[in-house]
C-alpha cells in the first residue's frame, strides 16, 4: 500500500475503508467512504492516493476510489493497452459495486479513461468531472515521454504542485513503485494528440466539468479550451494557484466546484453566494 | 529612452484645501474641478505635441491631489482628445476592484483608442486600503490573484469559471477582447518581490517608482533575475521608472522651484491610523521590508538644468535599466499650471531630443 500511505497527509482518509471487486478477470482494489450518491474517483499516473478533498466530498457522496489494475501493489496489467481498454476494465468494475449511474471523477490520465467510459456507456454516468485531464496535450509537452525510466519526484514535483513545500507529502508514489508503473501510465497516457478519441466526444452529452490548475505543470491548463470546443455540455474552470494535484493543491477550492457542479449541473452557474452583511 | 507624461489633474483652488487624507468632500470646489480636467487636456495635447510616447494616468481616491479615482475614465477621456500618443494606465488599483470588470473596461479602452493602450497594474498605496475597505493584510494575495485573471480573461476564447482565494467567477467570456494581441503592453507595478516576480513568471514589464535609482534598481535587477530563471530577457522598454522632475534653465533655479514643493507626505493620515496600517501591511523591495507609508514628501530623483538632467536620465538608463520614464514634471499637487506647461516646454526643447538616443 506504499502508493497511497505515501502521498496522504496524516489523518487523510482516515474514515475510508478498504474494498475489491472482481470485475474483467481481476480482483481491482477501491476505498470507500460516505452515503449518498455514488462519486467514482480513477486516479491518475502517481496510483490511488487521498487527498483531504476525498474527505470533504464524502461528507456529501459515497466516495470510491479505485485503484486501476497494474497500479500500486496490484499485479502489472499488461493487456491495457490504452486508456480505451482500462475504460471497458473500471465500466465492469463499476457495474460490479452495483450501484446503478454514477458520478465519475476523473484525474489525469484517469480522466481519459473516464472520457472513454462515458463513451462506451453514457447511461452509467450522471456527470463528469475532469481534474487536469491530460488525454489532449500540445505536442512534446508530457514529460518523460518516450523515456524508458520515468522522470525523478524532485523534477515533478514542482510540476505537480504549486506549493510542494507547503504540503506534508508529495503526490507520487515510492520509486520502485513509480518505476512499475511507468510503461502502463505511458501505455494510458497515449499520444499527445489522438485523433480517434477527440473525434469522439461531441457526441458525448454527459453534463461535464473540466478543471485546470493555472499553475499545472504536467499538462498545460490552455488546452482546457479544447475540451470546451470539443465536449457540447462542458465547463472550464480554472484553479487558480493550483498545479496538476488540484486536489492536494487547494483541496477546499476543488471541493466547492465539484459538490455545486454534480448538486446543479449546469445550473451551477448560477450564484448562491449569501452577500447579506447584516440581516 | 521613451518618455511617459504623467497627468495628474492639476486640481488649484482658492479654498483652504486641508492636508489630513482622507479630504473632505465638503472641501472640493466643482468649478476648479472643472478646470482642472479642462487644462488636463490642454497639457496632454501639448505633451502629444512634444513627442512624448505616452501619457499616463493613475488612481487615487478622495485627495485633489490626484483627481483620477476613475483612470479608465480618465483614460477614455484623453484617448479621445489625442491621435497618436499611447495611454498608459498605470494603473488600476486591482485588489479593491472586480478583476473581469478591469478586464473589460480595459480591453474596451484599447479598443475605443484604436489600440493605444498601455496597462500597469498594482496594488495601490496603502492609504487606498481605506477607499472601499480592504484588508491591508490581503491586498498584496488579491492583486497577485486579480493580476492574473485579468491576464486570463484577455487571453480565453472559451467561457471560463474561476475558482481563486479572493475571487470566484463561474461565467467569464469577455467582449471586446483587446484590441491588440495577444495583449496590450502591460506591467505589473511596485517594487515588491511578488511583484517582480508575477511580471517575470507572466513574461511582462515591470515598472518602479519614486524610489532613489539605487532602490528601485534592486528591484529591477530582481525582476531581470527571475526573468532569467524563467526563461527570457526583457528589453528597455520592458522597465519603467515613475519619478519627480523639476527642470529650470538652470540648476540653481531647478533647487530653487523644489524648495517650494510641499513637504508633506502624500495622502497622510491621522497617526493613530497610519500607525495601525503600518503593522498590516507589508512592502518590501525586492524582499527587503520597507515602511508602507512614506513620511514626507516623495523624492526629486531628476532634478536641474537640462544637462544635469540628461546626465541623470542616462545614469537612470544605467543603473535601473528602465527604458521608459514616467514623469511629474512638477510633483503632483503642487505649482500652477501654466508653470507645469512652461516645463513641458523646455523639456521638449533642452531634454527630450538628447534622451532618445539613451
Amino acid at each position: 500500500m506504499a502508493a497511497a500511505a505515501d502521498a496522504s497527509g496524516p489523518g487523510v482518509g482516515a474514515a475510508f475503508r478498504e474494498g475489491h471487486v472482481e470485475a474483467d478477470g481481476l480482483r481491482i482494489r477501491y476505498r470507500e467512504a460516505g452515503d449518498g450518491p455514488p462519486l467514482v474517483h480513477l486516479h491518475g499516473a502517481s496510483g490511488l492516493y487521498l487527498t483531504p478533498a476525498h474527505d470533504q466530498l464524502s461528507r456529501r457522496f459515497r466516495v470510491i476510489a479505485f485503484e486501476m489494475p497494474g497500479f500500486g501493489a496490484s499485479p502489472g496489467s499488461d493487456r491495457h493497452d490504452g486508456a480505451r481498454e482500462m475504460a471497458a476494465t473500471m465500466g465492469a468494475a463499476i457495474a460490479a459495486l452495483g450501484t446503478g449511474p454514477v458520478n465519475l471523477l476523473g484525474t489525469s490520465i484517469g480522466a481519459k479513461v473516464g472520457l472513454w467510459l462515458a463513451l462506451q456507456g453514457p447511461e452509467r454516468v450522471t456527470a463528469l468531472v475532469l481534474e487536469g485531464p491530460s488525454g489532449i496535450r500540445p505536442e512534446g509537452t508530457a514529460p518523460g515521454a518516450g523515456a524508458a525510466t520515468p522522470p525523478s519526484r524532485e523534477s515533478l514535483a514542482p510540476l505537480l504542485h504549486a506549493h510542494p513545500d507547503r504540503l506534508d507529502a508529495i503526490a507520487l508514489p515510492d520509486p520502485a513503485t513509480w518505476a512499475k508503473t511507468w510503461p502502463l501510465v505511458q501505455r494510458l497516457r497515449g499520444p499527445d494528440r489522438d485523433a480517434d478519441f477527440e473525434s469522439r466526444l461531441p457526441a458525448l452529452a454527459t453534463p461535464t466539468l473540466v478543471l485546470f490548475g493555472t499553475r499545472d505543470g504536467i499538462v498545460p491548463p490552455e488546452i482546457g479550451r479544447r475540451y470546451k470546443e470539443l465536449l457540447p455540455n462542458s465547463h472550464l474552470v480554472y484553479v487558480y494557484d493550483a498545479a496538476h494535484a488540484i486536489a492536494a493543491d487547494r483541496p477546499a477550492a476543488f471541493t466547492e466546484v465539484v459538490e455545486d457542479f454534480l448538486e446543479r449541473h449546469e445550473a451551477f452557474v448560477i450564484s448562491r453566494a449569501d452577500t447579506v452583511i447584516f440581516p | 529612452m521613451k518618455v511617459s507624461y504623467f497627468e495628474t489633474g492639476r486640481y488649484m483652488s482658492a479654498r483652504p484645501m486641508p492636508s489630513e487624507w482622507p479630504v473632505p468632500s465638503g472641501a472640493y470646489d466643482p468649478e476648479a474641478g472643472a478646470q482642472a480636467y479642462r487644462t488636463m487636456i490642454e497639457r496632454v495635447q501639448c505633451a502629444e505635441a512634444i513627442g512624448f510616447d505616452w501619457v499616463s494616468v493613475s488612481e487615487h481616491h478622495y485627495s485633489p491631489r490626484i483627481l483620477t479615482p476613475a483612470p479608465i475614465v480618465s483614460a477614455a477621456y484623453i484617448a479621445a482628445r489625442v491621435h497618436t500618443i499611447k495611454i498608459a494606465l498605470l494603473g488600476p488599483i486591482v485588489p479593491q476592484s472586480n478583476p473581469v470588470r478591469v478586464a473589460e473596461e480595459l480591453a474596451m479602452v484599447d479598443t475605443l483608442s484604436q489600440g493605444r493602450l498601455v496597462v500597469g497594474l498594482l496594488r495601490g498605496t496603502s492609504n487606498e486600503a481605506l477607499t472601499y475597505d480592504l484588508n491591508p493584510a490581503e491586498a498584496r494575495e488579491r492583486t497577485d490573484e486579480g493580476m492574473e485573471l485579468v491576464l486570463r480573461a484577455w487571453a480565453e476564447p472559451q467561457p471560463f469559471g474561476w475558482q481563486g482565494r479572493h475571487f470566484r467567477y463561474r461565467t467569464v467570456s469577455i467582449w471586446p477582447r483587446p484590441l491588440q494581441q495577444p495583449r496590450p503592453t502591460t506591467y505589473a507595478l511596485g517594487t515588491s518581490r511578488e511583484s517582480c516576480e508575477f511580471a517575470a513568471r507572466h513574461r511582462i514589464g515591470c515598472g518602479v517608482s519614486y524610489g532613489s535609482f539605487e532602490s528601485v534598481a534592486r528591484s529591477t535587477a530582481h525582476y531581470r533575475a527571475e526573468c532569467a530563471r524563467h526563461g527570457w530577457e526583457p528589453g528597455p522598454d520592458d522597465i519603467i521608472y515613475r519619478a519627480n522632475m523639476i527642470l529650470a534653465e538652470t540648476d540653481d533655479e531647478a533647487h530653487a522651484v523644489l524648495a517650494r514643493q510641499p513637504t508633506t507626505a502624500p495622502f497622510s493620515m491621522r497617526a493613530g491610523v497610519r500607525d495601525a496600517i503600518a503593522k498590516v501591511d507589508a512592502r518590501n523591495i525586492a524582499g527587503t521590508a520597507r515602511p508602507p507609508v512614506v513620511s514626507g514628501a516623495l523624492p526629486t530623483t531628476f532634478i536641474g538644468g537640462p544637462d544635469t538632467v540628461v546626465e541623470q536620465v542616462r545614469r537612470c538608463r544605467r543603473e535601473v535599466g528602465a527604458g521608459v520614464l514616467d514623469l511629474s514634471l512638477l510633483p503632483p499637487g503642487s505649482g500652477d499650471p501654466d508653470a507645469l506647461l512652461r516645463s513641458l516646454e523646455l523639456f521638449g526643447k533642452t531634454v527630450l531630443p538628447r534622451i532618445r538616443e539613451i
